[in-house]
């Protein structure tokens, strides 16, 4: 009987430590850095208390990189979703089957390069000067675009390369996921008379909606921490306009000010959202 | 409700072929029991028929019109399969329904429609369901009831109760007649199970691989198997088969004497018979065969008695009442106008 109690703990212990080592200690930390007025450049320092958080909701730079990731989260993570089925349903309606497996593992190439190389890759392919992308445009007009110097240009062809790196990748997922349905409800929607699209929309998807519903979760998180992409394609310009919070967090702390304090209330602002959004989506979408 | 018209169709998988040249007309209001062993290429011929498999080549006719570049949804079909394939998210009333609203039909329509189907098929109480959440009977009911609101043309079913216990099959294979009594729509029915084929069909299609072996009404095929594989297939207990050489009007090898039941040319053949046609008599009796008692099987109505002549084993069945000890030596007699004969070569059915 003893040994039945003690036995859950035997197996959760270890790794509870670890987890508590690893998160809670810094999480903690950072909640209690938030609650002062520490910079980088002196030692000494006192609590305030609420005071950085109040700050920030008068700080309209904060309010701009809240509004500017959220953009960034709808926007990359339906378009992610909406490549990946839109591929994976073209991939498995039209190609064969040695086409297919020739598509995947291109299409898991650019999930394997490291973020940063794949951020300087697209960079400099969208150079005014010298970039690949923007070639056709010099070679016609005679301009030289700078689509990372338009606040929606610079947005939306970051926003491309993360759907380039993860959109692809997940067309293979979806791909492996609907080969691996059982065929004959698709079957007997081609005879009640389900043309092409409509039996992805009435069957095939709505069959794979758990592992769907996942993926986008997942990606959701991963959109979070799109720090070294932003980082090196525009450092959050134009201006501020792809500022997301953890790069205005990142220049508060370390590169502006070394307000480390106040940028610990924005991690902690950050992660309290994070847990309350999406453990509201993760039940509404699993109902 | 339609004809059906297979000309030449053939079938290859890359080199593999597997239906080669098959004819069949199938004739309106008709129920066509395709019956075979695994693998003869049953459920192939009726995906064709359906459009969910390439034609490789030859025409297929449904009532009339060429149909082998038509859509599944457009050959005026409605399937059955054997693991039910209900959309697994849908509830029991969208997934009847589902192919209607594909078709546009309007609303008060589909519920006009809706109604009579569930309560042929006793559905009412599950409209609200997931098909996870009723038994295979259930799922099967459901997908009858599926294919049956479309009022196609033809009926297709691939072995519908071959996933369900023996008792719930009985059942749902004398709602399929009713409802096939009633609606009198075009069917093709595939199944390796004989009771089924045997009581469905006004025609059995008996199959081997990939060819038609034969066609006929259940009672012909029973009662004048046109092969040695469609006597040995048909009928449970299976038909005894004896090696003999014909001559000089009897049938005989070491260990058997008979009469031939009419006039045969000298040569090999192979003789059948059921073991319902063979009686154990007493001694004396002209043409029996002696045999001694080397199995006793009880089956509730009968009793299956396995017997040896000499090198030459049969069973035959005899009332439930009979009692016979292993070893025991019987006289069998076998009765004249039961015998099938086929030469031995071919396999082809001698006389009538
Ligand atoms: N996709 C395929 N590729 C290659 N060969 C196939 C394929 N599908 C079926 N076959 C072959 O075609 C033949 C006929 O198969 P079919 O499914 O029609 O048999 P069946 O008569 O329905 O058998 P069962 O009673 O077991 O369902 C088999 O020999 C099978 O191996
Ligand atoms: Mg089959």
């Amino acid at each position: 009987m003893r040994v039945g109690r003690s036995l859950p703990y035997v197996f959760l212990g270890p790794a509870l430590l670890v987890l508590v080592i690893l998160a809670a200690v810094p999480t903690l930390y950072a909640v209690n850095l938030s609650l002062q007025n520490r910079t980088l450049s002196a030692p000494q320092a006192e609590y305030v208390w609420l005071a950085n958080y109040l700050k920030l909701f008068s700080d309209d730079r904060f309010l701009n990189a809240l509004w500017v990731s959220l953009k960034w989260e709808v926007l990359t993570v339906s378009a992610t979703m909406a490549v990946g089925i839109g591929l994976a349903i073209a991939m498995f309606e039209a190609a064969t089957r040695r086409w297919r497996m020739i598509l995947s593992v291109l299409f898991i190439i650019p999930v394997l390069l490291p973020r940063v190389c794949a951020a300087f890759v697209w960079k400099f392919s969208f150079h005014p000067l010298y970039g690949a992308v923007t070639w056709p445009v010099r070679a016609l007009t005679g301009q030289t675009p700078d689509v990372l110097a338009h606040p929606w240009g610079a947005m939306l062809t970051v926003a491309f390369v993360d759907v380039w790196q993860w959109g692809l990748f997940f067309a293979v997922i979806i791909l492996k996921l609907m080969e691996a349905l059982p065929p004959q409800p698709i079957e007997a929607a081609r005879i009640d008379k389900a043309k092409g699209w409509e039996i992805h929309r009435f069957v095939t998807l709505p069959m794979l909606k758990l592992p769907l519903i996942s993926l986008l979760l997942v990606k959701a998180i991963e959109s979070l921490r799109s720090f070294d992409l932003v980082y090196v394609m525009t450092r959050g310009g134009p201006g501020v306009s792809t500022e997301t919070l953890d790069m205005y967090a990142y220049s508060q702390g370390f590169i502006e000010a070394g307000n480390i304090s106040y940028a610990s209330s924005m991690a902690v602002i950050m992660m309290v959202l994070t847990v309350i959004l999406f453990t509201s989506i993760w039940k509404r979408l699993n109902k | 409700m339609a004809t059906v018209e297979c000309r030449n169709l053939c079938k290859s998988y890359g080199s593999h072929e597997v239906i080669r040249n098959f004819n069949l007309s199938i004739s309106d209001h008709e129920f066509i029991v395709f019956l075979g062993p695994s693998g003869c290429g049953k459920s192939t011929i009726l995906r064709m028929v359906a459009g969910l498999e390439e034609i490789t080549g030859g025409d297929l006719f449904i009532g009339g019109a060429r149909v082998n570049d038509r859509d599944p949804g457009d050959r005026g079909i409605a399937m059955v399969f054997q693991n039910y394939a209900l959309y697994p998210h849908m509830s029991v009333r969208e997934n009847i329904t589902f192919a209607l609203e594909r078709a546009g039909t309007s609303r008060d329509e589909i519920r006009r429609r809706l109604d009579p189907v569930v309560e042929t098929l006793g559905l009412d109480i599950y409209l609200g369901r997931k098909p996870t959440e009723l038994s295979g009977g259930q799922q099967q009911r459901v997908a009858i009831a599926r294919a049956m609101i479309k009022t196609p043309e033809v009926f297709l079913f691939d072995e519908p109760l071959s996933n369900l216990d023996a008792k719930l099959r009985g059942h749902l294979r004398v709602e399929i007649a009713r409802l096939h009594r009633a609606l009198n729509t075009t069917s093709v029915y595939v199944t390796h199970d004989q009771l089924e084929a045997m009581t469905l069909a006004d025609r059995i299609v008996l199959m081997n691989q990939g060819r038609i072996e034969q066609m006929g009404t259940p009672e012909e095929i029973y009662s004048r198997p046109a092969t040695v594989f469609t006597a040995g297939f048909i009928g449970t207990p299976s038909m005894n088969f004896f090696s003999l050489d014909a001559g000089e009007g009897r049938l005989r090898n070491a260990d058997i004497d008979l009469a031939a039941p009419f006039p045969l040319r000298a040569g090999k053949v192979t003789l059948g018979i059921r073991p319902g046609a063979i009686r154990l008599v007493p001694e004396g009796t002209p043409d029996a065969i002696a045999a001694t008692v080397e199995r006793d099987e009880f089956h509730g109505d009968m009793r299956l008695i396995s017997l040896n002549a000499g090198a030459e084993s049969f069973m035959v069945s005899v009332p439930a009442a009979t009692r016979l000890s292993e070893g025991e030596r019987v006289l069998a007699h076998l009765d004249p106008a039961s015998l099938h004969v086929f030469d031995a070569e071919s396999g082809q059915r001698l006389g009538d």
